[in-house]
């Protein structure tokens, strides 16, 4: 026997008051989903899309890397000066024949937060741009080469702490051969000698 | 029968938003199963080592108020609270309480120890694992604290740096439960061990 759904809901449902009761359930059900939700939730650092760099073989080219803490949170910088922070790192991993040169950190705010008024912690707030120097060698192929790494930090908010994190960061490089060695011509004479 | 067409869009909205609400719920990152940590709940049991080599479970403090700590050495805020932690073992000791620590870190076992002694802890200090982090909730953000009745009954839940007056009145109501003196009374609970 075939049964719509409007059948269905008009025998199951067969007074207002059947109606209101499952009214209430389904709040009731939304209310405690809402109470679940309460925990809180680690904020998550983001990147901005690096353009396409240029980087000549057989010399360093610097890369900036620009990220993004969420507001009301803050990670800790490169240098928190104390051993049980973790500092915020990244670590790269390049195709071979590409050396990964200095990582220049920015330096950190000093701030103290309410949870520990007398100590001022060094991190990073808001926007912050990290600096990579990638030197292709000789060797490289000239071309365009996917650069990948991740940067690990740990976040915390003005009265808790989440645990570390690790955001995925690639970018784009375009190597380009060196330019031709420029040889100084050698001296000559302004007279012509027969 | 008549329905009532407004009776409908309520149901429909309630219905949607369920769907919104769980659909959230889903994609949180997180413990799969992570349990619905109420008051009256029984505090899920465990069995972990602590920093001086011995077992601690925790279904053996019954009959005491315990404060269940989950803290990390990465934890601006949770350093504050121990010297509090410290003093309120102190003071109501003799009542019955049991404070006691669970270190969720990824440092070694003497890295713990080291920060544990430099804060002068004197309440036990436990090796966290994940899988006691999720049967509290996932444990999201540190610090989060339990308060757990003589009956083991969760009294109360503290996520974040609160006051100490607010831990000390929950401290309170945790020394203000009765002990269950049979354990035919209690429900089955399942132990997490190493």
């Amino acid at each position: 026997m075939k049964m719509n759904q409007a059948t269905l809901v008009k025998s199951n449902y067969s007074s207002s008051g059947e109606v209101h009761k499952l009214l209430f359930l389904l709040l009731v059900g939304v209310a405690g989903c809402a109470w679940a939700q309460s925990p809180p939730k680690a904020p998550t650092v983001s990147m901005a899309a690096v353009p396409l760099t240029t980087a000549q073989r057989a010399q360093a080219t610097m890369v900036n890397l620009n990220f993004r803490v969420p507001p009301g949170y803050h990670i800790n910088s490169n240098n928190p000066k104390s051993e049980f922070l973790i500092p915020t790192a990244l670590k790269m991993d390049l195709p071979t024949d590409i050396i990964l040169g200095k990582i220049e950190y920015p330096p950190g705010e000093e701030t103290s937060f309410p949870f520990s008024p007398d100590e001022k912690l060094n991190v990073y707030n808001g926007d912050f741009t990290i600096a990579v120097a990638v030197h292709p060698l000789h060797s490289v192929v000239p071309g365009k080469y996917q650069m990948h790494g991740v940067l690990r930090y740990q976040a915390c908010d003005n009265a808790a702490c989440y645990p570390p994190k690790t955001l995925p960061v690639s970018f784009e490089v375009k190597v380009v051969k060196e330019p031709p060695a420029h040889h100084a011509n050698p001296a000559q004479s302004p007279h012509i000698h027969n | 029968m008549k329905r009532s067409p407004l009776a409908l869009v309520v149901v429909a909205f309630v219905v949607a938003l369920m769907l919104y609400v769980g659909y959230h719920r889903a994609r949180r990152s997180g413990p799969a199963f992570a349990p619905r940590l109420t008051q009256s709940t029984i505090a899920p049991d465990f069995s972990l080592e602590s920093l001086d080599g011995k077992t601690m479970r925790l279904s053996d403090l019954r009959g005491k108020a315990v404060l269940l700590n989950f803290w990390a050495t990465w934890c601006g805020p949770c350093k504050i609270e121990m010297p509090w932690f410290v003093e309120l073992q102190n003071q109501y000791a003799s009542q019955g309480l049991q404070i006691v620590g669970v270190a969720m870190d990824d440092a070694s076992k003497e890295d713990i120890s080291k920060f544990a002694k430099d804060m002068n802890v004197n309440y036990p200090i436990l090796i966290g694992k994940e899988a006691v982090g999720d049967q509290y909730g996932g444990v999201p953000a540190l610090p989060e604290s339990f308060l757990i009745g003589r009956d083991g009954k969760i009294v109360d839940k503290i996520i974040g740096l609160r006051g100490k007056a607010e831990i000390e009145d929950s401290i309170k109501k945790a020394l203000d439960t009765k002990a269950v003196t049979s354990q035919a009374g209690l429900p089955e609970t399942h132990t997490v061990s190493r």
